[in-house]
């Protein structure tokens, strides 16, 4: 463990902790630009959050010492995950043998575990009722994410996505195999589903069918932004599975010097802005579902979930 | 056997064509509206054609060109014309009293997937053939079968009816291209023409409902009429 790769792994960190909202921004301006909008700029997310870090924090009467705890550990969770996925190198970096892929899984749900004991917490309608359909939509969508792990798992024989980017990497037939395509295309709904980018929700965000917004109402001021920032980290944690363990497992640093990481960076913008266009386009492309058909593309996640296990057992 | 020495680029042809035709009969299964059951259907006989093309190719088959193109022609474009007209008259666009609903027929596919593949492994093992392909090429067969049989248990529709008796037919097809390519023409023949009568018998079947009972929805057959 030398200097550099612990300097690297920080670096890691701060990449998604400072690239996130930018990430958020473009898919924000692209949504828009879609629609035909003006669009705020992509560096709106950022002005959002230097304004809420500069506003009082109201606290509803109704609520308890659970309402401080979520957005510090969720905040918390989204800044260990980085440390065990490939961001910027391909090699693993100190500490990134405390878990495997799931492990981060775990962590990550944790974090959204905590928003929704704080959406029931105030005791307000709009919390509970976001929290119900938070879990509703968790309860098919966590069966699905195990799958995926177990397809990753067998295609590669390790459940270290260090161990997934090298084999992609090399090999173009196991790039190509069914078994890989098919895990890209459940865990592109899976992401889409974890973004809250399911064809139930619209595109303005404070509704009837709120879901992420529902639990996170009586926030305010810096818990808000933390809140926020955090959701934004899990986007870019997302994005960052889906490009560097499965689908373009390109443009890493090989060997973590400056240079290559701050190439690496640039790398992340570009494929992340892609990975955008493209669940932009989804969600503007597909039509908008009753809200009780929330199950069917979870049901069409499921089934290529075990389309790909099936495939890692035939090749 | 042709599947016995393949180069790996026709045994992954093979297995993509094999699999696409499987997500198609799953697109079949998740959706509600009858026109899309019908594209999907036309979709999965073009690569069926494919796939017989294809086992030409490769396994130097000159006849298997013949049975694509009648494929092509008959599966492809004549039956779905058909069902199209059918549908089209008919003035009724989906699937209205589903036993099951979509998301969950899915994922009773999925199940009947896995369980192909268990079915799949036994069969390839007492056959001595335990090639990747073949138990692909048995799978999809298996679970194309089985998912036929589950539009037929769990949708109402004639039309539905119909379209659940050919995707299980096209599963048994896919299975005996990649299994036994040299199968003889004339029984292709044969079972195309069946399809052809099938399909008229059913049109046949839903006008009479619609006069008779006022609904194409095959449940009202339940009811005896003196």
């Amino acid at each position: 463990m030398n200097t550099r790769e612990i300097l690297l792994q920080i670096g890691q960190v701060l990449t998604v902790l400072l690239l996130a909202p930018l990430l958020q921004g473009i898919i924000h301006q692209f949504e828009e630009r879609v629609q035909r909008g003006q669009g705020p700029g992509i560096f709106q997310p950022y002005r959002d959050l230097w304004k809420l870090f500069h506003k009082q924090i109201v606290v509803p009467e109704t609520a308890s010492w659970l309402f401080w705890v979520p957005p510090i550990v969720a905040f918390t969770c989204m800044l260990t995950v980085p440390i065990l996925i490939p961001v910027l190198t391909d090699f693993p970096l100190p500490l990134s043998d405390m878990g495997d892929i799931l492990g981060g899984g775990l962590i990550l749900t944790l974090g959204s575990f905590l928003i929704i004991l704080a959406g029931l917490d105030t005791s307000s309608a709009y919390g509970g009722i976001g929290s119900s359909r938070a879990v509703m939509v968790s309860i098919l969508a966590e069966p699905t994410l195990i799958l995926v792990f177990v397809g990753i798992t067998l295609l590669a024989k390790a459940m270290i996505p260090f161990v997934v980017n090298h084999l992609l990497v090399a090999s173009w037939p196991a790039y190509f195999s069914p078994a890989h395509l098919f895990l890209v295309a459940a865990f592109f709904i899976l992401l889409l589903v974890e973004t809250d980018r399911m064809p139930i929700h619209s595109s303005t965000h404070i509704e009837v069918y709120m879901i992420e917004e529902g639990r996170i109402l009586e926030y305010s001021g810096p818990l808000l932004a933390l809140l926020k920032w955090a959701s934004a980290m899990k986007q870019f944690i997302l994005y960052a599975i889906f490009c560097n363990v499965l689908v373009l497992p390109w443009a890493l640093s090989l060997k973590g010097t400056a240079i290559g990481a701050l190439g690496a960076a640039a790398g992340l913008i570009v494929k992340f802005t892609l990975v955008g266009c493209v669940v932009v386009f989804v969600e503007t492309a597909q039509s908008r579902l009753r809200f009780y058909r929330y199950q069917e593309p979870l049901a069409a996640s499921f089934l290529l979930a075990i389309l790909a296990i099936i495939g890692t057992q035939i090749f | 056997m042709l599947i016995q020495h393949l180069s790996p680029l026709a045994s992954s042809l093979f297995s993509l064509e094999a699999i696409a035709t499987l997500l198609l009969s799953f697109v079949m299964l998740g959706s509600r509206w009858l026109k899309n059951y019908l594209y999907a259907f036309a979709a999965e006989s073009w690569i069926i054609a494919m796939l017989s093309a294809t086992a030409a190719f490769f396994g130097g088959y000159p006849e298997l060109y013949g049975i694509a193109a009648l494929t092509f022609f008959f599966r492809g474009i004549v039956l779905p014309l058909l069902l199209w007209r059918i549908i089209r008259r008919l003035e009724v666009d989906r699937e209205i009293h589903a036993v099951l609903q979509p998301s969950s027929s899915i994922v009773v596919g999925a199940l009947f997937v896995v369980f192909a593949l268990a079915v799949a492994f036994r069969v390839a093992e007492r056959l001595n053939v335990e090639l990747p392909i073949t138990v692909l090429a048995l799978t999809v067969m298996l679970s194309m079968t089985l998912i036929g049989f589950l539009i037929l248990s769990v949708r109402h529709e004639a039309m539905s009816q119909v379209l659940g008796l050919l995707v299980l037919e096209n599963g048994i097809q896919i299975g005996t291209q990649i299994l036994v390519p040299g199968m003889p023409l004339l029984l292709e023949l044969v079972i195309l023409f069946d399809l052809l009568v099938v399909v008229a018998c059913f049109g046949v079947l839903v006008r009479y409902l619609e006069i008779h009972a006022g609904t194409t929805s095959i449940l009202a057959l339940k009811r005896l009429v003196g």
